[in-house]
């Protein structure tokens, strides 16, 4: 049976259209939507995935380059402080004392870094020339789900982030390999306190386990081996980089994943990407995040075949899959749970709204369960039902009702979670902000001629929102809050639009 | 609001018209039908709901980071202990002594008192083969009762709930916080978050807690489960791929979503209505941790039928400058375990709950250079309630250099026959099936 198949030119429609940009990006407008329809499949498809053609002349944040004064001074106080062994209490207490100065200092600069970037990051999604590819750097960002919390980094979060963008549609052995390399991934999974001593497995395994292969696919001795091989890869702390150091490296004879010589950390990774199932497992990965979870074997294989043909490249793969029939059958569109950053930013591009501040932007994103630069661990964001429960569920509706309303629905009081005293300042300092956020323009949204009756306005909604028709149940409940409310004006259409986004379907996409 | 709905104007009309009034087109949850039972008794003569009044209730509390046993539980007339701890050891006129060779931190005056009355079990030297010292993978192996070379997808307490609460209101579990822990995890999902009960809830833009605003109504009714009968065309979704193929309706995401919603709607309905009719009758201290427990005795004052709680402290990852910040964390700990027991005693509970402690590992015997601890192994855990073994259970695990593994105390009591003992004596359950397997359960009832 042919597989991945495209889907034929005739089947293509506004429905069709609206679900590539949901996945291949972030969703749009129903007038971006309508140009995609018009375009056909093979130029929308192109359209999103040849984005090396379109400019994208966002800026790097301004703190966004090495700084080496910074890590000298840091490495000095070190040094100082190991100086210090035998010296007297109270230089000890003094020298303690500069040292804590600093670090309060550095944290509070690295976490206005952070907050910075995250802002960055999604504002290059809301408004970037090239969703697919920032759809892809957020999937090497859960993939390879390194946290600033062990980094503890804004310039090496940053930096790692620009790698997943640059080779976000490359070849498979230069990501990983680029991406082994980075500062971020070096601290992450202690490559770089890896001496051939002591071979730390933590990078070795996981590189194996969680990035190309998958459990049962290797052996414990392929790990130790690998382990071997790897020792060298090292960071430079004051450089701010990677640095191969010889004189820590294993030189000696291992043998991993069947190949025996005297491997390097190189060898490694181009052995592991070599093995048929690194194929599969990429590509049943990807297929997950863009269509749906646990694709048959037969279409992995299919995808597999493709991605070899393709010479191991993500461009061939990823337009086979956005062209494919596979990509377009009921059981895939509008069956996934949108993520937390899916959720904000697609809706800030439907309600044609900026982006809050990043502080707000932050704060929800953590609430919601995906705090960006801080995955829980290093399988990533479990995702799919996972998004949601119970609580997450009601602050969805709460938040959307912030970003439509502009004002709070509830009266923000802090989570217990994060509560010290019953009423706190950040409490204040969050009401307030929340509300200060506009609210949506409805007139733009929604202008006369989609008001001219009730039923004109729920489709109107649907398509704006769901890119489908509204349930009956769903569009009849709507149509009695139209009716007791009597006039169609602005606040009616804010309050439908925030009932919209308040249902189980506007979770899905 | 208008009367041009007049059927579905309240929660209890809204269970009445729906849930009795036809079939639903997934399965209807054994919950639902009690639930509108005990609305019904509940707008009859205002009493208290009466659901699960006489079963035992266990609260589980996580201390995030690795908590630092062997200053928590102190040995210190041990020299092994006042070597590796020069710097950070604690002095054995400080410790809340407990026996001639073990003292509580001094922080932990309120846990002391318990112990006294012969309210609290101290299960020292708990861990596990094998150990992980991430605090990530140590964390799920916890979380899942698992080995520590498995990885398991779901839970100890998801298996629980799998195997012993089937068809249960879904607030047989409540997690304080935002996120469900992997403890949590299950076949079949039960249990709901909060991290604050005002927040709980649909906001409707106004601040007052008056009649139900017409959004809110309209909310309601967008998030009720579809009937059968009820557009069997109509869901969209079936109609919205471009090839053929049917949409898994049954057992789909879109159900998950509605029925999450639902339990959303029934659970804040009810313990918005329960935390605000309920106060706590105890001083508690500050803090997070507190807070938190202060919302669990007021749900179990207001009868939930709520069989597991799980709140958490976070903070004890102290590798830097650890005498300080560990003082604080105990002390807040101490001080809100006894001042919730005596919420529960004030409110005629204690002898239905019983409460847990623990961290995914304890820390290092050696202190490190900048006067903390780095990450461990075996750690004590403290069970507290009426029906108690009171006293100190398994055996101390060696500081001996020699009896160390890689530095790290050796654990003599295997997590695991803590949950099995916890299941069998207080939960009532066989623990066989949630566990895996056999574990001898430790005495602690």
């Amino acid at each position: 049976m042919g597989m991945l198949k495209p889907l034929p030119a005739e089947k293509w429609n506004f429905t069709t259209a609206a679900h590539l940009l949901n996945r291949a990006g972030f969703g749009g407008t129903p007038d971006e939507i309508e140009q995609l329809a018009q375009m056909g499949p093979d130029e929308a498809v192109s359209y999103l995935v040849d984005y090396d053609k379109i400019p994208d002349p966002t800026p790097d944040p301004d703190w966004a380059r090495p700084d080496p004064d910074r890590m000298e001074k840091l490495l000095a106080f070190r040094k100082m402080n190991q100086g210090l062994k035998g010296a007297s209490d109270e230089k000890r207490k003094e020298s303690e004392e500069k040292r804590r100065e600093m670090q309060r200092e550095q944290r509070q600069t690295q976490q206005q870094h952070l907050l910075e970037l995250r802002g960055w990051w999604l504002e290059r999604m809301v408004k970037g020339p090239r969703p697919l590819q920032e759809k892809l750097t957020l999937f090497w960002h859960g993939h390879f789900a390194t946290s600033t919390q062990k980094v503890r980094d804004a310039y090496f979060m940053w930096l790692q982030n620009e790698t997943f963008r640059r080779h976000a549609m490359g070849n498979w052995l230069q990501l990983l390999t680029a991406v082994a390399k980075e500062p971020a991934m070096l601290i992450w999974l202690d490559q770089a306190e890896s001496r051939k001593e002591h071979p730390n497995e933590n990078f070795a395994r996981e590189v194996m386990e969680l990035f190309a292969l998958g459990e049962g696919h290797y052996t414990e001795l392929d790990i130790t081996e690998a382990a071997r091989a790897l020792t060298g890869w090292s960071l430079n702390r004051v450089q701010q980089k990677f640095e191969y150091r010889s004189a820590i490296h294993d030189p000696g004879l291992k043998t991993v994943l069947g190949r025996s010589g005297n491997l390097t950390g190189n060898d490694v990774l181009e052995q592991i990407v070599a093995q048929p199932q690194a194929a599969r497992f990429i590509c049943a990965k990807l297929w997950s995040y863009f269509a749906a979870e646990n694709p048959p074997e037969e279409l992995v294989s299919a995808l597999a075949d493709r991605f070899r043909q393709g010479k191991s490249h993500f461009r061939p793969l990823l337009e086979t899959m956005f062209r494919s029939e596979e990509f377009y059958a009921p059981d895939v569109v509008r069956t996934q749970v949108k993520s937390p950053t899916q959720w904000l930013v697609g809706n800030v591009r439907m309600l044609e709204r900026n982006l809050p501040p990043p502080m707000m932007t932050s704060n929800w994103l953590r609430q919601l369960g995906q705090d960006l630069f801080a995955p829980p661990n290093v399988k990533g964001w479990d995702g799919g039902v996972a998004w949601i429960t119970t609580n997450n569920l009601l602050n969805r509706y709460n938040f959307a009702a912030v970003l439509v309303l502009g004002r709070n629905a509830l009266p923000v009081v802090m989570a217990a979670a994060d509560r010290k005293e019953p009423a706190n300042r950040m409490t204040e300092r969050l009401n307030r902000f929340n509300n200060r956020a506009a609210p949506v323009d409805a007139g733009k949204l929604f202008p006369p001629e989609s008001r001219k009756d009730h039923d004109t306005f729920i489709a109107a909604l649907g398509k704006r929102f769901l890119q489908s028709q509204m349930r009956e149940k769903q569009a009849t409940a709507i149509r009695e809050y139209l009716e007791n409310e009597g006039e169609l004006d602005d606040e009616v259409v804010l309050n439908s639009i925030r009932l919209v986004m308040s249902m189980p379907e506007f979770q899905l996409t | 609001m208008s009367n041009s709905n007049p059927g579905l104007k309240t929660r209890r009309d809204f269970l009445r018209t729906t849930v009795l009034g036809g079939a639903l087109s997934w399965t209807v949850p054994a919950f639902l039908a009690r639930t509108f039972a005990e609305f019904e008794v509940h707008a009859a003569n205002d009493t208290q709901v009466t659901t699960g009044k006489d079963s035992p209730i266990l609260v589980i509390l996580q201390m995030a980071g690795g908590n630092d046993g062997l200053n928590t539980v102190v040995p210190y007339a041990n020299d092994h202990y006042r070597r590796a701890r020069a710097r950070i050891g604690l002095q054995p006129d400080a410790v809340l002594k407990l026996n001639d060779e073990l003292g509580l931190h001094p922080s932990l005056n309120g846990l002391r008192e318990l112990f006294g009355a012969g309210n609290l079990a101290i299960i020292q030297g708990v861990g596990y083969p094998n150990p992980n010292r991430s605090h990530f993978r140590s964390t799920d192996i916890w979380q899942t009762a698992s080995d520590a070379n498995k990885f398991e997808k779901h839970g100890w307490v998801g298996r629980y709930f799998d195997n012993a609460c089937p068809g249960e209101d879904p607030t047989v579990g409540v997690v304080i916080s935002r996120q469900m822990p992997l403890a949590f995890a299950a076949k079949h999902p039960m249990g709901v978050c909060l991290d604050n009960p005002e927040n709980y809830r649909f906001g409707s833009g106004d601040t007052g807690d008056v009649l139900i605003d017409p959004g809110e109504e309209s909310l309601r009714e967008l998030n009720r489960p579809e009937m059968a009968g009820e557009s069997a065309d109509a869901n969209s979704g079936a109609s919205v791929g471009a090839v053929s193929g049917t949409m898994r309706l049954h057992g789909s995401v879109l159900d998950y979503v509605e029925r999450t919603a639902l339990d959303a709607q029934v659970s804040s309905d009810r313990i918005r209505e329960i935390t605000r009719k309920v106060a706590n009758q105890a001083s508690y201290p500050g803090g997070q941790l507190a807070n938190s427990l202060r919302v669990v005795a007021r749900m179990i004052g207001g009868g939930m039928p709520t069989r597991i709680y799980y709140v958490s402290q976070g903070g004890y990852d102290t590798h830097t400058n650890q005498v300080p910040a560990q003082a604080r964390l105990l002390q807040e700990l101490g001080d809100s375990i006894k001042a919730f027991i005596e919420d529960l005693k004030a409110q005629g509970n204690f002898d239905r709950v019983m409460v847990m402690t623990f961290s995914e590992f304890g820390r290092r015997v050696a202190e490190n250079a900048n006067r903390g601890t780095d990450h461990g192994a075996a750690a004590p855990m403290f069970i507290a309630g009426s029906k108690v073994k009171a006293g100190l259970l398994g055996t101390y695990p060696s500081l001996a250099p020699d009896d160390l593994l890689n530095g790290d105390l050796k654990y003599t009591v295997d997590f695991r026959s803590v949950y099995a003992a916890v299941l069998e004596e207080w939960l009532k359950t066989s623990s066989g099936p949630i566990l895996g397997r056999k574990f001898e359960p430790l005495q602690i009832v």
